[in-house]
């Protein structure tokens, strides 16, 4: 056991750092997981109406150079 | 008489694996922006040019602003992320369908400057570039995903100035 109290600070302090570094990199796994995402079962609907315009006719492979 | 000639070389094999104009494409991009004022939007704009050199061979198909809105409207999960990129992966649509991996979509729309949304496009870019040939894309995705977590992670502990992309 501790007994001075600026070994309680240090511990204290410690695993404030430690905390500090798993929520950040906890923070970075959700928001890089938010920017890309894979397509999975879940996302069927999505495609399905995606590729069911481009096989309507719905939506042409774009051509231009720019973006309008 | 006078014969023209007409004197073919034989195709070179090693040049036509490397030239993506004659692969069946991999990909299909979609490009889903309902049309908010906001940084993603510009930075795409003012790049498409780029990103559709750096994805030639893959159909690109953008939607109009009615049309992405209405698609919005459908799939609430991409509601407020926009302008996306949603690219199929064809290889993988063919194997198994919409049941399981098939692709990926990159939330352009939740980078809140300029900056980041650049970054994101151009490894976006880069990574459709690299892999359009991998054998198992859903495997590279995340080993990718895990390895910018790792670098992250890296980052933090050495205090260095983080390279972060989600704001």
């Amino acid at each position: 056991m501790p007994e001075r109290w600026s070994d309680y600070l240090a511990i204290f302090m410690s695993a404030l750092a430690v905390g500090y570094v798993v929520f950040e990199i906890d923070r970075r796994r959700r928001k890089l997981h938010d920017l890309i995402d894979v397509l999975g079962g879940e996302d069927a609907k999505l495609t399905e109406g995606l590729v069911s315009m481009v096989e309507s006719g719905e939506l042409r492979p774009y051509t231009g150079a720019t973006l309008d | 008489m006078l014969r023209e000639a007409v004197v073919t070389e034989p195709p070179n094999q090693v040049a036509q694996h490397a030239s993506p104009v004659n692969e069946e494409p991999r990909f299909q991009i979609f490009i889903v922006d309902g049309g908010w004022n906001s940084p993603a939007h510009k930075v795409l704009h003012e790049n498409f040019g780029m990103l559709r050199d750096l994805t030639k061979g893959n159909p690109i198909y953008v939607l109009s602003r009615e049309k992405s809105i209405e698609f919005i409207l459908s799939q609430p999960s991409l509601s407020g992320k926009g302008p996306a990129i949603i690219v199929h992966d064809l290889a993988a649509l063919r194997e198994g369908g919409t049941g399981s991996f098939h692709g990926f979509r990159l939330h352009l729309g939740i980078m809140h400057s300029e900056e980041q949304a650049l970054l994101a496009l151009q490894l976006f870019a880069r990574f459709l570039a690299t892999h359009r040939r991998s054998v198992d894309l859903e495997a590279e995705i995340r080993r990718d995903l895990r390895r910018e977590g790792i670098i992250g992670a890296i980052e933090i502990i050495l205090q260095h100035e983080p390279r972060e992309l989600g704001g």
